[in-house]
């Protein structure tokens, strides 16, 4: 029951947060709402007995990835940061679209409604998440390495030529 | 609750991201927007199958989603720097 609550708390409130990031003109903070929606995630997760990745989405979501944003913020003089949100016809499309997206997927998801789910609280422990990353899922897992060495040699190469 | 209540939560989280996404004016916000949802995927994903396979596959987009901010953020600073705005839309030619 409680679990349930939660889900549905803390997922309301990140939904909450991203719409109100649309309508902030702030960058600043539109950055501190999507930490809202972010720690609200991490909290969702701990309600679905993920809590390594909830331990993940704080460290990594909203701690490193969000630094980089805030560097980002710092960094770029004010005047080349976003105008008000202007009420045009690309905003109305926009929120169409996103709408009409939403339609779909709930529609694409209707089978789901006959799977009753029973939150309780289980223990996933590291040693059965580092199993899988190191047995079954070994080659995907190391293929990430290369990614994540291939994004540090583009984001230096692509700074280093711009303070050139 | 039912699996579509879960879904129906990550669905919503990505469709008011990719609404942020299409409207808003700015390429670091955008930036900000993509990576919820890469969150709200994330979200679906585990809601969905909770079990250590699926996971071990949120890990790993975790560190996607790391690569993709800091390889993103560091070609917007390159464009903000080329041609002095963070808006798309005064953002016309991608010569190097």
């Amino acid at each position: 029951m409680i679990l349930n609550a939660a889900v549905w708390g803390f997922g309301g409130l990140a939904v909450l947060a991203t719409v109100l990031m649309i309508f902030q003109r702030d960058s600043v903070k539109a950055a501190l709402l999507m930490l809202a929606a972010l720690l609200c995630t991490a909290c969702v997760y701990l309600a679905l007995s993920a809590q390594l990745l909830a331990v993940l989405q704080v460290i990594l979501y909203a701690g490193a990835i969000m630094t980089l944003f805030v560097v980002a913020l710092t960094v770029t003089p004010a005047a080349w940061r976003d105008r008000p949100l202007p009420a045009s016809l690309k905003g109305v499309l926009g929120l169409a679209a996103a709408f009409v997206l939403l339609a779909e997927l709930l529609k694409l998801a209707a089978p789901l409604r006959s799977a009753a789910v029973t939150l309780g609280f289980s223990e996933t422990g590291t040693l059965e998440l580092a199993r899988r990353l190191f047995g079954p899922f070994v080659f995907q897992f190391e293929l990430l390495s290369l990614v994540i060495l291939a994004s540090i040699v583009a984001a230096v190469s692509l700074t280093a030529r711009r303070r050139a | 609750m039912t699996q579509f209540h879960l879904a129906a939560l990550g669905f919503s989280l990505f469709a008011a991201a990719a609404a942020g996404f299409l409207t808003c004016g700015s390429l670091v916000r955008m930036l900000m927007f993509l990576e919820l949802m890469l969150n709200a995927a994330n979200v679906v994903l585990v809601a969905l199958k909770p079990d250590a396979a699926s996971q071990a596959y949120a890990v790993m987009l975790f560190a996607i989603a790391a690569a993709e901010a800091g390889v993103g953020l560091a070609l917007i600073l390159s464009l903000a720097a080329a041609f002095r705005t963070l808006d798309p839309a005064n953002i016309k030619e991608l010569k190097g």
